[in-house]
């Protein structure tokens, strides 16, 4: 699928869909730190102190969680617009329209990694151990990164003839923020219910991150195994449905 | 060996009578039908089996009137549209120079949509930047390189689009009304340049309404009407032809 004459300008797509997240705010990178950081504050206030849950160390558990989840909510949100954002280019000069979806997706990669780093220093003040186990964290992100992008390529496709998909993903996402263990332990969900709530791949990636960074112990190989093959199943579905709407974006945008 | 080969060629527009662009409205619209009323649509046939061959090194022309097809089908041909029947080969790098700009996002600085162009076109980052400053020049606006596209004038934008263009090596261009929006002074660069082209034996399509370009410049011209072919041959005859079937229908 991937041919090597396009490496340069999945480079410069990159670098522009990047400049374009952060430029037109004046803190930029900044921005994207704060709302986090306001997130785990204000949830930190109304779970631990309020609501005593009585997780121990909740900014941490909560905030690896969370840089896990935007990841994913801010890939697949702003992919979503990738094709009908860059309608100046898709009507104007042909290029695998595809490439758009990846750049976005690949800008966020980067953002989200660097998210991770800038919060480690925070983390490590709030009592998080630093473990040799950390060297997971990238291959997570990367098993992350491709389920993304499956997810990422259907949205994208679907949103040039339905403008109203980005209301259902938002609302969707904000479903999908409940339905994950990211304010909660897994430990929370009723017996009968388990199996099926652990099969949700994003379960799993927030699971395994927290293992790391949270719990210092290893991602089960069911979370690999789980995250890796949803991941195939939703780039192999993806693939097909931008294969197939693909030909009539010109029009349609 | 043929640059363009263009055979029977049909590509079909829907015309939905309201136009539903949300899922709502879809949802909105099946309940309808199960009222009985349809969801209907016109068909538009934009191009109704064109043929037309290109040689390496020809300057071709497409005349006609407004709406009879002709930037669809230098569409169909750069790729950007696919035909409904029939099919367009095409043998080498393609740079459509489309109305109003060649693919530049306008939230991007002139510098950086520079860069991505010619990555879209195939050309390296640092074979780009050894261009830059000619196709800066060429466009005249050498001051403008760290302003977004968005805040040049349309003539401005299509200068730049033309520059750049011209400067990634294709191996067939294909114009459409290019010249339109540009200053005087620009018109005269840009033909200049498309003498150039004449000696150096690129390959041309160029859709204009500027008959008196067409003619110096093209040695073939094809004239479509609604979608068909009237005639496809050599200039002279072709616009007389077109000059004839205007008079004829006024």
């Amino acid at each position: 699928m991937f041919q090597f004459q396009y490496s340069e300008l999945v480079r410069n797509l990159t670098i522009k869909e990047f400049k374009l997240r952060y430029r037109n705010s004046i803190l930029g990178f900044i921005w994207s730190l704060l709302n986090p950081l306001a997130m785990m504050i204000i949830l930190t206030l109304v779970f631990s102190t309020l609501l005593r849950s009585g997780i121990e160390n909740f900014p941490v558990f909560l905030l690896t969680a969370l840089l896990a989840w935007r990841f994913f909510s801010i890939s697949t949100s702003m992919s979503l617009s990738s094709i009908i954002g860059n309608a100046p280019l898709v009507t104007k000069i042909y290029f695998p329209r595809w490439l758009l979806v990846l750049s976005s997706n690949l800008a966020n990669l980067i953002g989200s990694s660097l998210e991770f780093a800038a919060f480690l220093p925070l983390l490590v003040f709030l009592g998080m151990k630093i473990t040799p186990l950390a060297l997971f964290l990238p291959v997570i992100l990367i098993l992350e990164f491709i389920l993304i992008t499956g997810v990422s390529l259907i949205l994208a496709a679907l949103n040039v003839y339905y403008r109203d998909f980005n209301q259902i993903w938002e609302i969707t996402l904000q479903i999908g923020f409940f339905l994950c263990p990211i304010i909660y332990r897994i430990t929370l969900i009723p017996e009968r219910y388990i199996v099926a709530y652990s099969l949700n791949p994003m379960t799993r990636v927030i699971e395994s991150i927290r293992r790391i960074l949270y719990y210092s112990t290893l991602p089960t190989l069911a979370d690999f195994i789980i995250i890796l093959v949803s991941g195939l199943v939703l780039l192999l579905l993806g693939y097909l449905v931008f294969r197939r709407l693909e030909p009539r974006f010109a029009e349609e945008i | 060996m043929q640059a363009i080969q263009v055979e029977d060629l049909w590509k079909k527009f829907r015309i939905p009578h309201e136009r539903r662009t949300t899922i709502l409205e879809n949802i909105a619209g099946a309940l309808q039908i199960l009222e009985g009323k349809r969801f209907t649509y016109e068909e538009f046939w934009a191009l109704k089996g064109i043929n037309f061959n290109v040689n390496h090194g020809e300057f071709i022309g497409i005349i006609g009137e407004n709406g009879s097809g002709k930037s669809t089908l230098l569409k169909v041909i750069a790729n950007i549209l696919r035909p409904d029947k029939g099919r367009v080969k095409a043998s080498g790098k393609i740079a459509p120079i489309l109305e109003l700009g060649v693919g530049f996002h306008p939230d991007l600085t002139v510098k950086e949509n520079v860069l991505v162009y010619g990555s879209i076109m195939g050309l390296k980052n640092s074979e780009v930047k050894k261009r830059v400053s000619s196709m800066l020049e060429f466009s005249g606006l050498e001051r403008f390189k760290d302003a977004k596209l968005k805040n040049l004038s349309s003539g401005m934008q299509m200068r730049l689009g033309f520059s750049v263009a011209i400067e990634t090596n294709p191996d067939i261009f294909l114009i459409d009304e290019a010249l339109a929006v540009g200053d005087m002074e620009f018109q005269q660069k840009c033909i200049s340049k498309f003498k150039e082209f004449k000696t150096e034996k690129r390959t041309i399509v160029f859709v204009s309404h500027a008959l008196n370009l067409v003619k110096e410049f093209c040695e073939k011209t094809l004239f479509i009407s609604r979608g068909e072919t009237v005639a496809f041959g050599n200039t002279e005859d072709t616009v007389s032809q077109y000059l004839r079937h205007i008079r004829g229908s006024t």
